[in-house]
């Protein structure tokens, strides 16, 4: 008999029980703690508060929290064992996934197919009429291994020696897409799973290792095939579930399916893709020939490296606007600010470098060397200098790219912005920090492009004619770094110098 | 010319030669270098008297969050365009280096600045520097510390995944008998130091400004 707790999450007025003595971290991820270090103790960003019951403090708690904080009840997420039934206050975060409802072109196929979009952080997947592309049912979902962390290198140590990653995200998206089918489970012949290579490698349980150390290049690069009845799915036994090919480093079908959905290579036309998701992948080419790399982007817009930065969820900062002397700031879903996700950071720094609160070189220049935007919420010297080495690198992956092409970002037709946080960014604010070096009207915001791309390859009758695709290792091509140093700092104010 | 008149042009060139690396001037900075080089300054004393505080105040402006890694490497540019010119007449005339290192980024990992910035800091210290480069083997380590014999060996990670290398690296070290011959100081950012105690390094350092005090107090020399 197995001796249980109960936990009670407030305000969400949740309750799950747990094996006394059993670590915490997991079940609490689910339910909306972040885990920005993936458990390392490392970063205090996982703080949750006991508010009835014991969770006695652990040697981290001591390390990371003061004294005043323990007594208030305040400890890490990440290191809480199961103890004694307890009451947590944990913010409940609602996050919007982004899905996509954007027309498929028809083709000759029957029957239904499901299309997932595995991202590091959400997984977004929709149940489709092969006939038409129409959408029947959607499902979103927080990805259960942000447990193990919110960067992929998190989960590619973890999965160096274990393989409960693979089991884990094999028996969520069965569950997951077996509700999605729902009566239609029947008529499903296909499921097409698109995502990162470190996706790809967990969900089809590939050796990891080739990508923990230089040159992160694996062998197994390619499409894998399972049969629904052999993961155990509760869809018919011989529907086939592909997980689509990486395009190399860490590069996956994701960014392929993005390539399908805008079409990159229509015509001989110069065009870019940019997905600022968790990696920061960047696609550049025409109809011949197709660049791809991938940037570290995403845990710099996340809490972590931000001093209060969030994941886009219920209570981030979103939007910073200046009216007249005062700053502006949007909170999604309402009330008063928690913290500030991405897209508010960005914001928040295109205002202050228009106002002169922060130089070009990245220096609050006002006395307190603090950012204030709202309610306690603010941006501190270091969180810019976080931003500045993310924009610096996504910028440098940019120029590098159309530099190793043959172009320039004025022969870019179009860039196209897509990922959740591509989404949510104002392309004006991006522009103005120096993250994406192009005019504004050649950039189309462009929703979930991996979704998207996915249906038009489940519902096509023939694989799509693509140009070449060249993975290129951005740390190997010797002008990176000196891009990188260059592209740190913000495009100065008009008539400064 | 009176010599007091001379000293005087020496020090008002010298202090170009500050601005000028405090600035990232590079120009200015080996075209003073120059001046003074002609003007038969001592090369130590152009070293200890203006190079090494100059890099020092960088170093104090990085960690007071006014300087970040764009100035850095300007500044570190224009210190190494002066110590080009003045490091032969520094071994002709037998100028001694505060301390000899040598210093990479471990096996598996590429990540570069951020040692590039330990080099320029120490370097700007007065300390003698070998760069062993990014995706260092153990053997490498080993053979540059029988070749160089350095006081101190320095390592550097950027992932979790490769700070492992830290460690199989310090035993390699260990097993090749050459462990007490020199000192060794770790850092990265997800390094820590817990991290450093558990893998026997002798020294952990948080950015590259720190790492001169801390290689400064493995070799016993006074701090400012």
């Amino acid at each position: 008999m197995n001796d249980t707790i109960s936990v009670r999450l407030s305000p969400a007025d949740v309750s799950f029980e747990a094996e006394r003595g059993r670590p915490l971290r997991g079940p609490l991820a689910l339910h909306g703690v972040d885990l920005p270090c993936g458990g390392a103790a490392a970063c205090g960003g996982c703080r949750i508060r006991v508010l009835a019951g014991t969770l006695t403090p652990t040697v981290v708690d001591r390390q990371s929290l003061t004294a005043r904080e323990l007594a208030e009840g305040w400890r890490l997420a990440c290191k809480a064992r199961a103890e004694s039934d307890v009451v947590l206050e944990v913010q409940h975060r609602t996050i919007p996934v982004l899905a996509d409802d954007r027309p498929i072109p028809a083709g000759r196929r029957r029957g239904l197919g499901i299309a997932v979009d595995v991202g590091s952080t959400t997984i977004a997947a929709q149940l489709i009429d092969l006939a038409n592309g129409a959408v029947l049912g959607v499902r979103t979902a927080l990805n259960p291994q942000v447990a193990e962390g919110a960067d992929v290198m998190s989960r590619v140590r973890f999965a160096l020696n274990s393989r409960a990653l693979t089991e884990r995200i094999r028996t969520f998206l069965g569950a997951m897409l077996g509700d999605l089918a729902g009566r239609n489970a029947g008529r499903v012949v296909e499921v097409a799973l698109v995502g990162n290579t470190v996706m790809h490698h967990l969900f089809c349980g590939i050796d990891v290792a080739p990508l923990s150390h230089a040159p992160f290049a694996s062998s197994c690069l390619g499409e894998q095939r399972f049969s629904a009845g052999a993961l155990h799915w509760a869809l018919p036994n011989e529907t086939i579930v592909r997980f689509l090919p990486c395009l190399g480093g860490f590069v996956g079908s994701d960014i392929l399916a993005g390539i399908v959905a805008v079409d990159l290579g229509r015509d001989q036309g110069l065009r870019a893709l940019v997905d600022l998701g968790t990696n920061g992948e960047i696609a550049v080419g025409n109809r011949d020939r197709i660049l791809v790399a991938s940037t570290a982007a995403g845990t710099a817009f996340e809490a972590g490296a931000i001093r209060q930065g969030m994941r886009a969820a219920t209570g981030a900062i979103s939007r910073v606007d200046v009216e007249g002397s005062e700053l502006r700031c949007t909170v999604l879903g309402g009330g008063d600010p928690i913290g500030i996700c991405g897209s508010g950071v960005i914001d928040a720094v295109a205002v202050g470098l228009e106002t002169g609160a922060i130089n070009a070189k990245g220096r609050i220049v006002t006395g307190s060397r603090r950012f204030p935007l709202a309610n306690g919420i603010e941006l501190v010297q270091a969180d810019i200098r976080e931003l500045q080495l993310a924009k610096g690198a996504i910028a440098a992956g940019l120029h590098i790219l159309l530099r190793q092409w043959g172009a320039s970002a004025d022969d870019l037709r179009t860039l196209y912005l897509s990922g959740a946080f591509g989404n949510d960014v104002r392309p004006r604010s991006a522009i103005r920090i120096g993250l994406l070096e192009v005019p504004p009207d050649r950039v189309v915001v462009s929703g979930n492009t991996a979704l998207h791309g996915t249906k038009m390859l489940l519902c096509a009758d023939e694989a799509p004619r693509l140009a070449a695709i060249d993975h290129v290792m951005l740390a190997a091509d010797g002008r990176f770094e000196e891009a990188f140093v260059a592209k740190m700092s913000f495009p100065a104010r008009r008539g400064e110098d | 010319m009176q010599n007091k008149d001379m000293r005087e042009e020496e020090m008002i060139d010298l202090k170009k030669l500050y601005d000028a690396i405090l600035n990232g001037d590079a120009k200015t900075s080996v075209a003073v270098t120059r001046q003074a080089i002609e003007a038969k300054c001592d090369p130590s004393e152009v070293i200890n008297g203006t190079m090494i505080p100059a890099m020092a105040e960088v170093g104090r402006l990085y960690e007071d969050e006014e300087y970040f890694v764009p100035e850095m490497l300007l500044s570190a540019r224009a210190m190494k365009g002066a110590l080009e010119l003045l490091r032969p007449l520094l071994l002709n005339a037998g100028g001694k280096p505060t301390g000899r290192v040598i210093i990479g980024t471990v096996q598996g990992d590429l990540h570069d600045i951020g040692k590039n910035l330990v080099i320029s800091m120490l370097e700007g210290a007065g300390f003698d520097v070998t760069d062993l480069g990014i995706d260092v083997a153990p053997e490498t380590f080993i053979a540059a510390i029988r070749e160089r014999q350095p006081h101190i060996v320095g390592m550097s990670a950027l992932l979790t995944v490769t700070m492992p290398a830290i460690k199989t690296t310090i035993d390699a070290i260990l097993a090749a008998g050459v462990r007490d011959q020199v000192k060794i100081m770790i850092g990265g950012a997800p390094v820590t130091k817990e991290y450093a105690k558990e893998v026997g390094a002798d020294g952990y350092s948080v950015n590259a400004s720190v790492a001169v005090s801390v290689a400064k107090r493995m070799l016993n020399i006074g701090i400012a």
